[in-house]
């Protein structure tokens, strides 16, 4: 047994700066020798030596993953283009790029951005919408299941801890895995393999989500050889939360209530885990196990105790526990703790332990001290565990007591304002894209390519993975992840409509979600990756329904080592596309997340991940029953193709199945594709489209084909009619990936207040639906022709991923 | 001490066992022919063979498709019940420490039952498996597939 009572007073006030730093490595702390250095300074004023309890707690609230600091430190940025080069210093990057595009636009719907657990946008005149995407990458790699099923669990506790807590309606998941075709002998060893990885991230996330009884109604999966090593999981939750409940307001005096599940020794040093870049001899107890019964219990009890006004703020314990929710609720405040008094699973455990433990299911409620018995009788009466553990206080301290003993007494300013800004070098080259060499192939040649492409990992379908979700818990999804005319079929969806009737009594009104991200653009431009994921995410939600004027988006990156300066470049050019893109789609971003260090070491070699940029965008539409889907609806109709069509194939699935170096990699046009999508949105509401798909991933012949074997129609395309910039070959006007480009299905009586629309838009009416079942595609100017049974077309899209 | 072992009747599939040799597969190995799956859950406690028979029965295993053993023993290692025909045995089991849900979920469901005493659950799983199955073979399903070793330990039994 271990000695349970006290705790260890850590010397470090007379430590030269070479033992500063092995004391940083050898506890875990993952703080810099400057950050060790200010540590010192401040103990030196308080002329003691600091606890574990101290340490630990400093440098929780310090990791990268509780102060975001790279992305909030000073970066010396230099960009060079064509050789020119231009300079540019940040104090904070991300009040300088993302915030400040959403502070500039100012839109009044938006009621909580990025100070909270989630952003907050307006649903009606009573209600928001709450959403979060976090990221559990590194619990992953080590134990799939439990981390995804733990990400699951954390981001669904974001949403019950913003504001006052808000109702979870739906998760969304996204996934980067390695290629599950790589040979055992070649995954590096100590690590998974991808199909390993798969399966059990998949299984997590379902037996968490179904569990809770949330759908899962939206998500993605990239699979690349990049995150052999290194899986990224980002798991969201959208949820409905009362306009009067979105403030939280902790007063001196309030109780502090723990509730949920208890401490253990699970997930210690999570938070300054995320920081280290991950090899073989991973922490173990950086391992986490979730447990949805008790959450359920949580959520159902705790929107009780909310609708009475027993509490006046709550926050969940995710990274950092304890440390974290209580240090952020006591900010302003000040704190005591008895950590003797907090639950415990096992005796044994230090106080240091107990205070920063990732133990999961766990809430934190700030109480006016008259409600105290009615709030834990509740509690109680729904078997949830809910115990007092100290108070908020003037002083603005946070004291920690242990059996009587106080093990901590700092200051909140110096916890949340003490971190020093360290000087961070950045450099991105834009490289030069070339033109690839003109690629024509013939019918048959063009044939195999779409085939080839319906097959790919990246396109082919991932009903495999989402069967095994609860998409329809709740009853309130209107539009699915997968769509089609009958039982057999099952088209890839843009995007998923949420009715919330149940909660919002009367209402008509529908929630959009969708997400955009496309990491092989990023290998070669994180501008146009950033931008093209932003497109795309919009794109996705117009294709149901979604209006552009009523959207927010959040944004998750995930990069490898920002100590590396071309590596920081390349985020700092993807957060410049995000301010520029914000900007002029008049898009405002709410909330956002960063996973860095997703480096892993092989045999002493390190390699960073391939950068991702994930956007979800979350929006209103004003009357749900408008919301359409992706299958054609009926033969006669007629198609057509909204956008241009530029010869952008670098970095698309065509290029990577041909092998075909050069190739521009697909820009945004903003104002072009603005115009469109809030045309889009006019005609659906109009009731002019029947059916909306957005041409992304393999490009026209995807899209296409995709949208007939979805509804069992054929269509007939002719594809000298699509608008293209310039001259192109068939085969780059069928698989370039241009933004900004939607098919869509028109009824032949539609077709005049269709086009009245889209005037001064670049569009053109390219073929129709069919009732034979062929999906046919002809040119005559280059005289090709090539037909395929939708059946084909679909089993190929189908049997990729089948585990 | 009681070793519970849920398995599939004869005459339904057992997927669960079916899935795991088409992932066994799937990573390349082909050596293991067969796998046959049983849930297991080690039950300390002062309990009597009437009251673990309910728990088996009523309990963890579905009384249309599956069935148990129960094995009584003093030691965890001997708590072995062939329930399968096969070349050999791997059992993976959570390590201490480790959060085990389910676990605590019988113990509340023991509970429920009307059998009021203090008991320990350690659930798992044991994989029956049939092949040309080498010492090596036996040890790559174990560690890269059926247990993750950081939170799981594993069991690998020959049978002649």
């Amino acid at each position: 047994m271990r000695p349970v009572s006290n705790c260890n007073i850590v010397e470090i006030l007379d430590l030269s700066d070479k033992q500063l730093l092995s004391l940083s490595k050898r506890n875990v702390l993952s703080l810099s020798l400057m950050e060790m250095k200010v540590v010192q300074s401040y103990f030196k004023k308080l002329k003691r030596n600091p606890t574990d309890v101290e340490i630990e707690t400093i440098a929780q609230t310090w990791s990268e993953h509780c102060k975001h600091k790279t992305l909030t430190g000073v970066i010396e940025y230099t960009q060079i283009n064509k050789g020119i080069k231009i300079k540019k210093v940040y104090n904070n990057l991300l009040k300088e790029t993302i915030f400040k595009a959403t502070v500039e636009l100012n839109k009044k719907w938006c009621l909580s951005v990025f100070k909270d657990n989630a952003g907050v946008i307006e649903f009606d005149s009573k209600n928001g919408v709450a959403f979060k995407v976090e990221t559990h990458n590194h619990p992953c790699a080590l134990e799939p299941y439990g981390g995804s099923a733990t990400g699951v669990g954390g981001v669904i506790r974001d949403i019950l801890g913003v504001g006052l807590g808000a109702k979870p309606l739906a998760n969304t998941d996204v996934f980067c895995f390695g290629n599950p075709n790589t040979k055992v002998s070649k995954v590096p060893k100590g690590i998974h393999h991808p199909v390993r990885i798969a399966k059990g991230v998949v299984s997590g996330v379902r037996d968490y989500g179904n569990k809770m009884g949330i759908p899962t109604v939206n998500g993605a999966v990239y699979f690349d050889n990049g995150y052999v090593a290194n899986p990224l999981v980002y798991c969201g939750t959208v949820g409905i939360i009362p306009k009067s409940k979105i403030k939280k307001n902790v007063i001196p005096g309030d109780l502090i209530l723990v509730v949920g599940g208890r401490t253990g020794r699970d997930g210690i040093h999570g938070a300054t885990f995320s920081s280290i870049n991950l090899d073989q001899n991973s922490d173990v107890s950086a391992v986490q196990i979730g447990n949805p019964i008790v959450e359920k219990k949580i959520l159902d009890a705790m929107l009780v105790v909310r609708n009475l006004n027993l509490y006046r703020a709550v926050t969940d314990c995710g990274a950092g526990g304890l440390s974290s929710a209580i240090g952020e609720l006591g900010e302003k405040t000040g704190a005591i703790v008895y950590l003797d008094k907090v639950p415990l699973k096992y005796r044994g455990l230090y106080p240091w332990e107990i205070w920063i433990s990732e133990a999961q299911e766990r809430m934190v409620f700030a109480v006016p001290p008259k409600n105290r018995k009615k709030i834990v009788e509740i509690f109680k009466k729904e078997d949830v565990e809910a115990v007092f553990i100290g108070q908020f206080t003037y002083d603005k301290k946070l004291v920690l007591k242990y059996n009587n003993d106080t093990v901590t007494n700092m200051d909140m300013s110096f916890l949340h304002d003490g971190i020093p800004k360290p000087i961070r070098r950045a450099e991105y080259e834009i490289k030069e894209e070339k033109l690839q060499r003109t690629v024509k192939m013939t019918s048959s040649d063009l044939l195999k390519a779409l085939k080839e492409a319906l097959k790919d990992l990246n396109v082919c379908s991932r009903e495999w993975i989402i069967r095994q979700y609860d998409h329809e818990v709740l009853g309130q999804t209107i539009v699915k992840p997968l769509q089609g005319n009958n039982i057999e079929v099952s088209g890839p969806g843009d995007a998923a409509v949420i009715f919330p009737y149940a909660v919002v009594k009367g209402t008509k009104k529908g929630i959009v979600l969708s997400n955009g991200l496309n990491p092989s653009y990023g290998k070669i431009n994180t501008y146009k990756m950033a931008s093209s994921a932003i497109e795309e995410a919009l794109r996705n939600a117009v294709c149901v329904g979604g209006n552009i004027e009523k959207l927010a988006i959040l944004d998750n990156f995930c990069w490898g080592n920002p100590n590396k300066p071309e590596i920081l470049g390349s985020l700092v050019c993807s957060a410049n596309a995000c301010y520029d893109m914000s900007k002029a789609f008049e898009i405002p971003f709410i909330s956002g997340k960063d996973s860095l260090h997703n480096e892993y070491s092989i045999r002493g070699k390190k390699f960073s991940i391939p950068p991702v940029l994930l956007i979800s965008a979350v929006g209103i539409i004003d009357n749900a029953e408008n919301s359409i889907t992706m299958p054609f609806k009926s033969k006669g109709n007629k198609i057509y193709i909204l956008g241009i069509t530029r010869n952008e194939l670098g970095g698309s699935v065509f290029s990577k199945i041909k092998n075909i170096k050069n190739g521009i990699v697909p820009d945004v046009y903003p104002k072009d594709s603005s115009k469109i999508m809030k045309g889009i949105y006019k005609a659906i509401k109009k009731g002019l489209i029947e059916s909306c798909h957005d041409a992304s991933e393999g490009g026209l012949a995807v899209a296409i084909s995709e949208m007939s074997f979805a509804s069992g129609y054929g269509v007939k395309i002719n594809i000298d009619a699509i608008k293209t910039m310039g001259n192109m070959s068939v085969t780059e006007i069928l698989f370039s990936e241009s933004n900004g480009r939607f098919v869509v299905e028109v009824e032949p009586k539609n077709e005049n207040k269709f086009k009245e629309i889209f005037k001064g838009s670049i569009f053109s009416e390219v073929g129709y639906v069919t009732d034979n079942n062929f999906v046919i595609f002809e040119s005559q100017k280059e005289k090709i022709k090539f037909k395929e049974k939708l059946v084909n077309l679909l089993n190929v899209w189908k049997n990729t991923i089948n585990w | 001490m009681f070793a519970i072992e849920v398995f599939t009747k004869n005459s339904f599939k057992d997927s669960r066992g079916k899935h795991i040799l088409a992932y066994i597969n799937l990573i390349g190995v082909k050596d293991v022919k067969k796998v046959n799956y049983c849930s297991l859950y080690i039950i300390e406690g002062n309990l009597l063979l009437n009251e673990v028979k309910m728990i088996a029965s009523c309990l963890l295993s579905d009384k249309i498709t599956e069935n148990y053993t129960i094995t009584k023993c003093d030691i965890k290692d001997s708590c072995f019940n062939d329930v399968y025909v096969s070349k050999a045995m791997i059992e993976v089991l959570y390590k201490k420490g480790v959060t085990d849900t389910v676990s605590s979920s019988v113990i509340k469901a023991v509970k429920d039952l009307g059998i009021n005493k203090e008991i320990e659950v350690k659930t798992g799983s044991r994989y029956y498996l049939n092949g040309k199955l080498s010492k090596a073979v036996l040890d790559n399903v174990a560690c890269n597939l059926l247990a993750n070793t950081l939170i799981q330990e594993y069991k690998i039994k020959s049978i002649k």
